[in-house]
């Protein structure tokens, strides 16, 4: 399977892993991201999604953290098996 | 001079409780100048030595993007900072460390604190301290803060810092790499030709901020005489880098930055085990599980508004009646006059206005607290956070929305746990429109005089779901008209779960407590003196009125009734007094004024003589809600209070019979009473958390506004529907 294209975060499943391509979100967004560890390259895992659908939950860094889907669509990762 | 040693780290790192057994009692809260972001500072005393303490906001960078950064980076920036101490999460070490890049190109020494040692042992992560030590070039000591470990060996370290024993502070930079150096050195040398630009802060620092596109760096460079030449270097080296290295200097900075904290956690630590069976992991498998987190959730919610307002409602009641007692006794045993009146009906009031709130504010923030400091506010913030995003506000705006149902006045301290500063400030701007139980009693007496029981439970439980409709209609309106561009970022964290230090919590909730009644309580009290000022004059130094009255007493007890109906008719005198004092006061002056507004909504019809009358007790239905019933009974010259065996009190008897109001104009006085005004507690409350008068005023005039348009609308349907 090919790992070439970078998919949006919001993507992934509970459960999928993934590592951080690129963020394409813009302003304070952008750097509040990259200052909690979306950086090329960071490792992290979908770990579930609140009970109503949205925000989701993932480990980045070793913590948990979580998004809205207005935030993981910015953020592109490639899938890890 | 004692030195000032600032406290800095992340949220949810342990801060607070290094900052409190560091200082114990001896703190003081305040707010940072010019902004609403609590300041906490203290001493302590080691060796005969005294030291001062700042507590910074929790933040995760310096960026200056939030209020809270903005606040911690210009404390930093300060020459009033001698020594700052990063309080780092030694089991979250990675992140954490990204901060401490920033802090270490202050320019200042720095000292590191690891905490939550034992949360780290727990998860597998050993520590060598020493290569730590010599890799942030600063020492490091290592702590359990929830167990004053390691607080001791601080105080020492900290006391041979102050004396000048710094050999372990070696100035430690992070490499940003061939090509970003060469750049900085660039605009490091521009900033250097205006002296007081680089005086007021490290070139190097400034220059990294300018690289990362940082708002404030901009700021600063805008006043500076050589803009124009650093202006034109920082596009070259935008330019250069983004053709070399092929992204923004922000990715590039960040990046180097996690690259350096990467490379030092991978040197000095062991790698954590799978936390996938942690005892967090596996308390979030059920509390926020898809199905049963939302019924916890409304579990939870329950049991701190019922501790909140059913326990907390037993001091409060004590109060009241305490107080309710002390006036009566002064009204007894002191002679009738304005003296009497102002402490009866004007000073004692007044100060059980205020001392009233303290139980639950304390009880309901001690519970915020609680939850907070478990991590189990994060989750509840991650549960509805999808509800409350829909409506326009952020997951952690529910509690205090939901809390406003008892009472908006702690509802809006609550608010204090939304980071954001625009989405703390629209909850606090529509928490008040959430009725609270003091407009129930209002409601109350009102539905039960013009509405069947059956008819009158589903008026009181509407009036509950406009409250919380109008809160979110108005948040989304506020959000549209007040702030453009996007909400912030909900990046939030979700820290492991932990049992909180009761220590921690009693002092926050002296704190809370004690901040109310310093801040919050004088506006409430002065606000009472002048409704009591306003309901009184010029009638009680009307000394014929008071020859009157004491005639008529003296006559009824020359009458030797029996003693029960000696009491009721000088009961009665009393009311009457009352009753004519205030019905021609300067609120009842300026009631006539008024009535002519509310005319459309209170007396359609023109029906009703007295209808200024409505207008003194929503006067001093602004000190509290409730007292809108207890000065109806005494315009209406009516007890508010049933006699045995009958349903409706004399003054529902004389609402209904007498003052003109039909189901529908009673509706509409429900709905003005609802939204009107906040309460004094909840101005002045809002007048603190808001940061200004203009928000608290803003509040009052919307209220005013919408309160007589939705009143309107509801009586102009109501008559086109054929009510009356």
């Amino acid at each position: 399977m090919t790992q070439n294209l970078p998919i949006p975060l919001s993507l992934l499943q509970p459960g999928d892993q993934g590592e951080v391509v690129q963020v394409k979100a813009q302003g304070p967004i952008r750097q509040r991201l990259l200052e909690m560890g979306f950086i090329r390259g960071a490792l992290l895992r979908v770990e579930k999604l609140a009970p109503l659908g949205d925000p989701m939950e993932l480990v980045i860094k070793g913590y948990h953290l979580s998004l809205r889907r207005e935030e993981s669509v910015c953020i592109f990762v490639h899938r890890v098996a | 001079m004692p030195m000032v040693i600032a406290l800095a780290g992340n949220p949810n790192c342990g801060k607070t409780t290094i900052f409190n057994a560091l200082t114990g009692a001896r703190h003081h809260v305040g707010n940072w100048p010019g902004v609403t972001v609590e300041r906490r500072s203290g001493t302590f005393e080691h060796d005969g030595l005294q030291l001062e303490v700042v507590d910074l906001p929790g933040t995760y960078s310096l960026s200056a993007r939030s209020e809270d950064e903005r606040v911690a980076a210009q404390a930093l920036a300060s020459g009033e900072v001698d020594l700052v101490l990063n309080v780092l999460d030694a089991s979250n070490l990675e992140r954490n460390l990204y901060l401490s890049t920033q802090l270490m190109e202050l320019g200042k020494p720095v000292a590191f604190v690891l905490n939550m040692m034992d949360d780290a042992e727990k998860r597998g992560i050993r520590m060598d301290l020493k290569a730590l030590e010599t890799l942030l070039g600063g020492p490091v000591v290592a702590t359990v803060g929830n167990r004053e470990e390691g607080v001791g060996e601080l105080k020492s370290l900290l006391a041979a810092l102050a004396n000048g024993e710094n050999a372990r502070c070696r100035s430690i930079a992070v490499d940003y790499g061939h090509d970003i150096e060469g750049e900085l050195k660039k605009l490091e040398t521009e900033i250097q030709r205006d002296e007081t630009l680089a005086s007021s802060m490290p070139p190097r620092w400034l220059a990294l901020q300018l690289l990362e596109g940082s708002p404030a760096a901009q700021t600063a460079l805008a006043q500076s005489h050589a803009r124009t030449a650093i202006g034109q270097q920082l596009s070259r080296s935008l330019a250069f880098l983004e053709h070399h290295l092929g992204q923004d200097g922000a990715t590039l900075v960040a990046e180097r930055r996690y690259g350096f904290a990467h490379g030092l956690v991978k040197e000095v630590a062991t790698e954590a085990v799978d936390d996938r069976k942690s005892p967090t992991a596996r308390l979030d498998a059920v509390l926020t599980n898809r199905y049963l987190g939302i019924p916890i959730f409304i579990l939870i919610l329950g049991l701190v508004y019922s501790v909140s307002f059913v326990l907390g409602k037993i001091p409060q009641d004590w109060i009241a009646e305490g107080f309710k007692a002390l006036s009566t006794f002064a009204g007894d045993h002191l002679p009738t006059g304005e003296l009497t009146s102002l402490l009866v009906d004007g000073v004692i009031p007044g100060v059980s206005a205020v001392i009233v709130f303290v139980p639950v504010i304390m009880i309901l923030m001690g519970c915020i607290a609680f939850l907070e400091d478990t991590g189990y506010m994060a989750r509840a913030a991650f549960i509805m956070d999808r509800l409350m995003h829909v409506m326009g506000l952020h997951g952690k705006s529910f509690i205090p929305l939901i809390m406003g149902s008892g009472c908006n006045v702690p509802a809006i301290q609550a608010a204090r746990t939304i980071e954001s500063r625009q989405d703390r400030l629209i909850t606090i701007l529509v928490t008040p429109l959430v009725s609270c139980s003091a407009r129930l009693q209002v409601y109350i007496v009102i539905a039960g005089t013009f509405f069947t029981p059956v008819k009158a439970a589903a008026a009181i439980i509407a009036m509950h779901f406009l409250g919380l409709g109008l809160a979110v209609l108005m948040g989304r309106l506020l959000r549209s008209a007040l702030f453009h561009g996007p909400s912030s970022p909900f990046v939030m964290e979700l820290p492991p779960y932990r049992l909180p230090v009761l220590k921690s919590t009693l002092v926050h909730m002296w704190e809370k407590g004690s901040v109310f009644l310093s801040r919050a309580g004088t506006t409430i009290f002065a606000g009472a003196t002048l409704v009591w000022f306003l309901s009184r004059y010029p009638g009680i130094a009307n000394p014929e009125w008071t020859e009157e009255y004491l005639q008529q007493r003296q006559a009824v007890v020359a009458l030797q009734l029996p003693q029960a109906e000696t009491d009721s008719r000088l009961r009665d005198l009393e009311l009457a007094r009352e009753s004519r004092i205030v019905n021609s006061s300067l609120a009842a002056r300026m009631g006539q004024k008024v009535a002519p507004v509310l005319q459309p909504i209170l007396d359609p019809d023109h029906r009703r003589p007295e209808a200024w009358k409505d207008v003194i007790a929503l006067t001093a239905g602004f000190v509290a809600k409730e007292i809108v019933v207890s000065t109806m009974a005494v315009i209406h010259q009516a007890s508010d209070e049933p006699k045995p065996g009958e349903r409706l009190s004399p003054l529902q008897v004389s609402l209904r019979d007498r003052s003109g109001l039909t189901p529908l104009t009673a509706l509409a006085f429900m709905i003005f009473t609802l939204i009107y005004t906040p309460c004094l507690g909840t101005v002045a409350m809002i007048r603190r958390e808001a940061g200004s008068w203009g928000w608290a005023g803003f509040t009052i005039a919307y209220g005013l506004v919408l309160g007589w348009g939705l009143a309107w609308s509801a009586v102009t349907v109501g008559r086109w529907m054929g009510f009356a």
